[in-house]
């Protein structure tokens, strides 16, 4: 995933000078990641801007070069770090094309390594995806697979208005597709992907969780139970057609997201799911969620939402 | 880098002055204004001047929720604003900054429906009064979060640097912003990458109610500029003349690419920190009156008169004529009327959310 970052960037920088890339050690360095790797060297410092330790300055500077007709890609080197900037996003950002009725506009991407399961405490592990979503003005995207990094990056890119996008850090190696070599292979933002039809159970999740609610789905199958899996790829703005008709459709659902489980993003699609569509459902919605503690260093692999933790809540709305 | 042409020093003991109380030009050059621009200068002072009293009038006449006074700030923001080349420039101002806009050119009449948020407001009526911006002049749209503009102005600088076209940003803010995150994180940005920006503090000694010496540990704000690489000039800030002279010598310093500085203009805010605030609560009135004994426009006009350029009657005919402008403007920006209901919904993103699309449909009923 992370060498699909690295080549969307190369091909977007190639063909519009208007991209520039900036953040702390995205330069000679790479990234910590290797996500801007070799850019520095193509580029040069003017494209490719080492920023000093500071994510207000990273999208703050963002947004003042946005403005002014750049396309700034900002990197914050852990979603953990995002808060210094946070006021940059939240009242600047997000809030420009709005408070300026429409006279200065954002198309700009904050990106930045998000969730756990690497061994990284709760400082390096954490998903604030929703503080994200709360905030109007804001689009936010969390791929779960290199080919969706590449054509979510890319309309990241060329979108006019402000992109969180949000890189679940424990795929940058694990998960391992070929990726396309089409410079304008675009993926449109707010689009699920349905990633297995089933008929007994709607299993959503999005980023880091989709490969344990994948491994979930397998599992069940070899129980003779048909789980329809949806891959949010985007929460803001969220496909909540292809969502509200699955569930109709199917009338149970799981939702899995590793953020803590109170007021999460599933949450959200747990109310909307019941004012829409309750006369459908022949279960409660159930979530498999993080736990309301920080992100625990030494329970890893209990905190996040693992196969056995989804089939038993999809055991609950089968008996239900 | 010293230029030749450099006429000032940065970090000197006291403010930088070229006009004394009585009128009289102290440098040891010789100006170079045409008198023309001259009484322009005072003119745009007089023009803030009295457009902040009458939207003071606005405000207490209920038919406005908000004012910022920015009386006493004339001198330091007419300075600023003849420093800056309109239309090629970037300007990220401050909401106690309407006197520049005014001076800079930007209608008073998109500035009085800014604050009546009516249809002649550009914004389309979207924030409190005194938080105006202006794409035409280059001119961003001043934010509420004390200091969170000065990471952009950056940002925008060190787009400018790397298209090299030789625009220059001039980011302005008061002393309370000089102790955000954000102003450090800006400025230290900018200094790293010799970005093409002046930073120009109009300090007027309280953040609020919070002197500053409760604000900072530091005697001065431009002596932070050592800090950043950069060079801090300390200038009296109600005198228009070397406001504007050491703005135009910090622009032109940036324009040539040497690279950012920080000005800090001495002020004193007449009114209040805002129409909801009671100065007298923290500030004695012998300090505002021995202020006021230092007008910055009474300064200036002593001077032009001893030139003979200004008398009784210019006085006379500019507040008429300036009056008849703000009467006019208000009528224009107050029968613009609301904007409609539905633009509620638009600009929070280029397209509208289907989600949002919903929600406009059920405020406004099924005919939406």
């Amino acid at each position: 995933m992370v060498q699909a970052v690295a080549r969307t960037l190369d091909q977007e920088m190639d063909r519009d000078r208007r991209v520039v890339v900036m953040g702390e050690d995205v330069g000679k360095r790479g990234g910590v990641f290797l996500a801007t790797d070799k850019l520095f060297d193509k580029y040069g410092p003017d494209r490719v801007i080492d920023s000093p330790l500071s994510e207000a300055a990273i999208i703050g500077a963002a947004l003042g070069m946005a403005v002014h007709g750049h396309r700034p890609v900002a990197e914050i080197q852990f979603a953990d770090y995002v808060f210094p900037g946070f006021d940059q996003l939240v009242s600047q950002v997000a809030k420009l094309r709005y408070r300026s009725g429409g006279q200065f506009t954002a198309p700009m991407v904050v990106r930045m390594p998000t969730a756990g399961g690497v061994k990284g405490g709760h400082h390096h592990s954490q998903s604030p995806e929703a503080y994200f979503v709360h905030t109007p003005g804001l689009k936010v995207v969390i791929p779960s697979t290199p080919s969706d990094t590449q054509g979510l990056l890319r309309s990241a890119i060329r979108d006019d208005d402000p992109v969180v996008f949000m890189e679940p850090k424990r795929l940058y190696r694990s998960h391992k597709e070929p990726i396309s070599d089409d410079p304008d292979f675009m993926l449109p933002i707010g689009q699920a992907a349905v990633r297995r039809e089933g008929t007994d159970v709607v299993l959503i999740s999005y980023g880091g969780t989709m490969a344990e609610t994948l491994r979930a789905a397998d599992a069940m199958v070899e129980q003779d139970i048909s789980p329809h899996v949806l891959d949010l790829r985007s929460l803001a703005p969220w496909d909540e057609e292809t969502v509200l008709e699955a569930v109709a459709r199917v009338g149970r659902v799981v939702l899995v997201s590793e953020a803590p489980h109170s007021a999460s993003f599933m949450s959200e699609v747990s109310a909307t799911i019941a004012e829409e569509v309750l006369d459908s459902l022949l279960a409660p919605p159930a979530r498999v969620s993080g736990f309301d503690t920080p992100y625990p260093y030494a329970y890893d692999r209990e905190y996040l939402p693992g196969p056995n933790r989804i089939l038993r809540a999809v055991e609950r709305v089968l008996d239900y | 880098m010293i230029r030749e042409s450099q006429r000032f020093e940065p970090f000197t003991d006291e403010p930088i002055r070229v006009i004394n109380e009585a009128g009289d030009w102290l440098a040891d050059f010789e100006l170079e204004l045409e008198p023309e621009e001259l009484q322009r200068f005072y003119r745009d002072m007089l023009r803030a001047r009295m457009t902040d009293e009458r939207f003071g009038r606005l405000q207490r006449q209920g038919r406005i929720s908000f004012v910022a006074p920015g009386s006493g700030h004339e001198a330091a923001q007419v300075g600023i604003a003849h420093a800056i080349e309109v239309g090629r420039d970037w300007l990220y101002p401050y909401y106690r900054d309407m006197g520049l806009l005014l001076a800079m050119g930007v209608p008073l009449v998109e500035l009085l429906g800014q604050a009546l948020a009516t249809k002649a407001d550009p914004a389309r009526g979207r924030q409190m009064p005194y938080h105006p911006g202006s794409k035409e002049f280059n001119t961003f749209t001043v934010a509420s979060p004390i200091a969170s503009h000065v990471p952009p102005a950056a940002g925008t600088a060190i787009s400018q640097k790397i298209e090299g076209k030789g625009e220059v940003t001039v980011c302005t803010f008061g002393d309370g912003a000089t102790s955000e995150g954000d102003w450090h994180a800006g400025v230290n940005f900018a200094g790293a990458q010799g970005a093409p920006a002046v930073f120009v503090c109009e300090n007027n000694g309280y953040a609020i109610s919070v002197d500053l010496k409760r604000q900072t540990g530091s005697d001065t704000i431009h002596q932070k500029a050592h800090a950043y690489g950069m060079p801090g000039y300390y200038v009296d800030g109600m005198d228009v003349l070397a406001s504007y002279l050491v703005m135009q010598e910090a622009v032109a310093r940036a324009r040539e690419g040497v690279g950012p500085a920080l000005v800090e203009l001495m002020v004193y805010r007449y009114g209040g920190h805002s129409s909801a605030d009671d100065d007298s609560r923290y500030r004695p009135r012998e300090e505002v009156s021995l202020w006021r004994g230092r007008d910055p426009l009474e300064r200036f006009r002593r001077f032009l008169e001893k030139r003979d350029l200004w008398d009784d009657e210019a006085e006379r005919s500019a507040r008429e004529e300036i009056d008849a402008e703000f009467t006019a403007a208000l009528k224009t920006a107050e029968e613009a009327g609301p904007p409609e209901l539905s633009l509620m919904f638009e600009d929070v993103l280029a397209e509208m959310p289907a989600r949002l699309r919903r929600q406009r449909d059920e405020l406004l009923g099924d005919g939406a």
